[in-house]
């Protein structure tokens, strides 16, 4: 694009494009990276995230996982801003607690998914600029995984990838869990190790392909019995 | 009516007035209710003495459902009532839209009770000349609670309120046992509101509400009618 300023010689071909100093506004905004991913089985969810934390093409952490634990059967997964990841699950830490001295008992996942719509809707004109999946078990024991956008749209899925790596990881597992465009297959329902297994391996392949997905994956299965982590390890380029 | 000139003489005739007796006044002008709590249910009950026979009684209701499983019903000042039971209702929307589970009942009493001790510390109001009796089932149990003009707010398993409460508690103190079925409870209730009833008691000048795991629902007169058979 020409600008139009002295350099502007009437008559003569331009030979290069400058633009001349431009002032940079200040973001209050910055992309930290990130993939996060949930799937619900029948008495299980699994909420897993890569962590690494990136700027540009540079890396400030190889050791920054994205899923916060917010109740023994409730576990979030933030990628976006990190400055917005960590102030909205202080918030959601604080409004867990308010609801469990109020009413004498713990937040169920419908209510958590229902509360944090409320306030990410909040801030509407200035919004938090996270990708949000909540996993966990519902009152009836089964698993439930709620996705959000970033102002707060949010429903309940049986899986949902969501950041950096989201478009690489979404469509596989429509195949692999949905059983989208395959036809002559049973509809065989995803135990928990298979699920497990599956979720390690499409990290592996997000990783071969997104910048900002690497270093490691950590896993949070989440069963009545609690909530269990494992570590696995991604490629580090 | 008694119930204004009451609220009005509080702060001359009280030379220091303290919560109880603020909330004593207003029982003086009451009309009886009261209400039980049953092992599956609970049952609020009221007269509805109206002062001429050309009200049209269906018209205006003592005893009004708040959500699907909570329902109130007062003894004080009607106008004072139906503004708490308004403010209530939207209590229990607001707690519904960002949590999307239906308000707990003793959640909407506490946000009712602080309603009602706001208009105790602010200026230029007068507390609500009411008292509340609220009644809701969640979580597979029976809830029951009383909120007073000065925002106490008691939990019950039978209480009376109103005119002849005296009467009613000691009446109640004898009938009530744990297991009572909401049948009975019913029937206890409706016998507990006959034992200060001037007059003949019909399906009229009575209000039943009764709420149990499939929600809160206010008798017709119909239905209150078959259970006033079964006391005569």
């Amino acid at each position: 694009m020409l600008s139009s300023n002295a350099f502007v010689d009437p008559g003569k071909m331009k030979d290069y494009h400058y633009t001349g100093p431009v002032e940079h506004r200040f973001s209050p905004y910055s992309f930290n990276g990130g993939t996060v991913l949930a799937v619900a089985g029948e008495d299980f969810a699994i909420v897993a995230s890569d962590t690494r934390l990136s700027e540009g093409y540079s890396i400030h952490s190889r050791d920054s996982p994205k899923c916060y634990k917010l109740t023994d059967t409730t576990v979030i997964g933030c990628s976006g801003f990190h400055g917005d990841c960590l102030t909205l699950t202080k918030i959601i830490d604080a409004r867990l607690k308010m609801y469990k001295h109020s009413n004498n008992k713990t937040m169920t996942s419908g209510a958590i998914a229902a509360m944090l719509s409320t306030i990410l809707y909040g801030r509407r004109f200035f919004p938090y600029y996270v990708y949000n999946i909540i996993g966990g078990l519902d009152e009836h024991g089964k698993g439930a995984v709620y996705s959000f956008d970033p102002v707060g749209s949010y429903q309940r899925d049986t899986y949902k990838a969501g950041g950096s790596a989201s478009a690489m990881l979404q469509p596989l597992l429509d195949n692999q869990i949905g059983f989208k465009n395959m036809e002559g297959v049973q509809h065989v329902p995803l135990t928990q190790d298979k699920a497990v297994q599956l979720v390690k391996d499409v990290f592996i392949s997000a990783a071969e392909r997104d910048v900002y997905t690497g270093d490691a994956l950590r896993v949070c299965i989440i069963t009545k019995e609690g909530i269990s982590e494992q570590t696995v390890p991604l490629r580090k380029d | 009516m008694d119930t204004f000139c009451t609220v009005y003489c509080y702060a001359v005739s009280r030379s220091s007035p303290d919560i109880c007796s603020l909330t004593r006044i207003y029982y003086d002008a009451g009309c009886d209710d009261l209400s039980f709590s049953a092992s599956n249910g609970v049952v609020l009950a009221t007269e509805k003495k109206q002062k001429s026979i050309l009200y049209d009684e269906q018209s205006v209701h003592k005893v009004e459902p708040i959500t699907k499983h909570i329902g109130m019903v007062y003894s004080g000042m009607g106008p004072d009532y139906r503004v708490l039971v308004r403010r209530a209702r939207k209590l229990a929307q607001q707690y519904f839209l960002v949590y999307q589970e239906p308000i707990p009942t003793g959640q909407l009493v506490q946000r009712v009770a602080s309603v009602m001790q706001e208009y105790t510390q602010s200026g230029g109001v007068r507390p609500f000349g009411v008292s509340l009796l609220i009644a809701g089932w969640d979580e597979d149990q029976p809830y029951l609670f009383q909120s007073d003009p000065s925002g106490a707010y008691f939990a019950w398993k039978a209480t009376a309120m109103g005119k002849n409460y005296v009467n009613g508690k000691t009446f109640l103190e004898k009938r009530y046992n744990n297991d009572l079925e909401l049948e009975d409870a019913i029937h206890t209730a409706i016998l507990t509101l006959k034992e200060s009833f001037e007059g003949q008691m019909t399906e009229e000048n009575i209000e039943v509400g009764i709420c149990n795991e499939a929600g809160f629902k206010r008798l017709t007169p119909a239905e209150v009618k078959d259970y006033l058979a079964a006391i005569a």
